[in-house]
């Protein structure tokens, strides 16, 4: 369970998060939604260890991650998906998905591991031994997720996994993160300015609009209410 | 023809070094993109150290050994003192500092030592080996700087390749953010990159120092030598950096054994500007492109 009390961040004189509470239970997915600048990807970063909070606490399994380094972080079953640029396009697929073993999956379980992501994602399997930077777009997202979901994740944070993707493809990734996430047990804060595909798969969502909380409820009720879908989500 | 042959042998030897210092100075530009201009200076500092050792009686291989341990703690330490504070402001700062190390490691040194020449003893015979009835340029101990240098370069490739530290210097190299999000301490890897390179560095300073005489600038030309080298092989693998070397210590040899040894340094600085206007991504530099 992650839970995240009164949570402000600053960069310079821009309040980037303010006063930001909110809980996120294991096996759910947790979607945060909200303009662009709303903080969304702050609010991630923040809980990875990327940038610093001013004040407020993140706790997870009550364990406090303000404070802590990003590695530090990542070794506590934290998997930060970040937007876009997630891949190391210098190293193949296989390299990749071994990357997010080394330090929560132990040795002899690795290739055990590492056959279930391609049995997930068959297309990384059939380039295992090429550069992640020839991989197409849909590709590199399949291996930041199996990147991600290979290091045993206890919480996952997503930014933004339906970027550039095509609308099936988008599809898939969405329906592969809810059948993790409830059948491991996992949490998942999926971030996405894509509202409609992420309010299709959420168990919760949660509305930040310049910094702040505004809303949070089913993804049912802000699917269906005119008026908060217009203003807070554009569609 | 035997002059032919005894020209290429010395090529190989001479390539020998500068891929080492091409080596040392491959692993911290591509962990960190900067050129390490010390790195000649630090590796003629522990040979230095070797030789007070040596004066000291204290016997070669020990005194080899130290001075690799030396080198190899030396870039740790000025990973973690000189070059850390630097992290995230304009990389021209860390490359202005590791001139500045060379100017003042010279300096020391020739107040500690002085400025003269003196000799380097070697760790087996140099005299050429006969082969048939022939004496070649090629001694014992030049058998064993390519035996040496082979040997770290595959020491490299397989850290680099096949284990599990190798990885994380990789993706700390190519993604230091996204490593750290995956719980690489990018940090730690930088440390132990400085001090694989500066071990690389004092290797190559000892193999290079019997070859003629040692002062406190002899490492000057070798590390224009193993920039070229460097270059050549890409800047990004140790396999490019063995093969530059190879290719610029025939190309100093061939120039030097046929035109005359003054224009050793300008037939390395000639390969270098074809080099880069033919192929500015190196020889063996793949098709990656690549800001040096």
């Amino acid at each position: 369970m992650l839970r995240i009390e009164g949570l402000s961040v600053r960069y310079g004189a821009v309040e980037a998060l303010q006063d930001v509470s909110f809980e996120a239970a294991d096996g759910v997915i947790t979607t945060v939604l909200g303009a662009n600048g709303a903080g969304k990807t702050t609010l991630l970063r923040t809980l990875s260890g990327l940038v610093r909070s001013r004040e407020g606490t993140a706790t997870f399994d009550g364990q406090q991650l303000i404070g802590k380094d990003p590695e530090t972080i990542a070794r506590m079953g934290i998997a930060h998906v970040p937007e876009g640029r997630g891949v190391i396009a210098e190293l193949t697929v296989a390299d990749n998905l071994r990357l997010g073993m080394l330090y929560r999956v132990p040795r002899p379980e690795r290739r055990a591991a590492i056959d279930e992501i391609y049995g997930l994602f068959p297309p990384l399997e059939a380039r295992r031994h090429q550069l992640a930077a020839t991989l197409s777009g849909g590709e590199r997202q399949m291996l930041v997720i199996g990147r991600a979901i290979v290091s045993r994740p206890r919480l996952l944070l997503l930014d933004e996994p339906s970027l550039g993707l095509a609308p099936i493809v988008t599809a898939q990734t969405m329906a592969t993160i809810r059948e993790l996430t409830s059948r491991q047990g996992i949490g998942t804060v999926l971030v996405e300015q894509n509202a409609r595909s992420a309010l299709s798969v959420a168990h919760w969502a949660i509305v930040l609009n310049l910094g702040r909380v505004v809303l949070a409820d089913k993804p049912e009720r802000l699917a269906t209410d005119a008026h908060l879908r217009h203003h807070y989500l554009g569609f | 023809m035997g002059f032919f042959v005894d020209v290429l042998l010395s090529g190989v030897t001479q390539g020998m070094v500068f891929a080492a210092i091409a080596l040392g100075l491959v692993l911290i530009s591509r962990a960190t993109g900067v050129i390490n201009f010390g790195q000649g200076a630090m590796g003629m500092f522990t040979t230095f150290l070797a030789y007070s050792l040596l004066e000291q009686g204290i016997g070669y291989w020990p005194a080899f050994v130290a001075a690799l341990a030396i080198g190899f703690v030396f870039g740790a330490l000025v990973e973690r003192t000189l070059m850390r504070p630097l992290l995230g402001t304009s990389p021209l700062n860390p490359v202005i500092v590791t001139i500045g190390l060379l100017v003042v490691l010279e300096g020391v040194a020739g107040s500690i030592w002085g400025n003269t020449a003196r000799k380097f003893p070697a760790g087996f015979s140099q005299r050429g080996l006969v082969i048939g009835t022939t004496r070649v340029a090629f001694s014992p101990f030049d058998v064993f700087i390519v035996a040496a240098v082979l040997v770290l370069v595959t020491a490299i490739v397989v850290l680099f390749r096949w284990t599990d530290v190798g990885l994380r210097m990789r993706a700390a190299a190519f993604s230091p953010e996204v490593a750290r999000l995956l719980g690489v301490r990018v940090s730690r890897l930088f440390i132990l990159g400085w001090a694989l390179a500066c071990g690389a560095g004092s290797l190559a300073a000892l193999l290079v120092a019997p070859l003629s005489s040692f002062s406190p600038y002899y490492m000057d030309l070798n590390l224009i030598y193993g920039f070229v080298a460097a270059v050549l092989g890409g800047l990004v693998s140790p396999l490019g950096a063995l093969l530059g070397g190879l290719v610029t210590g025939l190309a100093i040899s061939f120039a030097g054994g046929y035109i005359g040894s003054d224009v050793e340094p300008m037939a390395a600085l000639v390969l270098l500007l074809i080099v880069l206007m033919a192929r500015p991504q190196g020889l063996f530099g793949g098709t990656m492109a690549r800001r040096v």
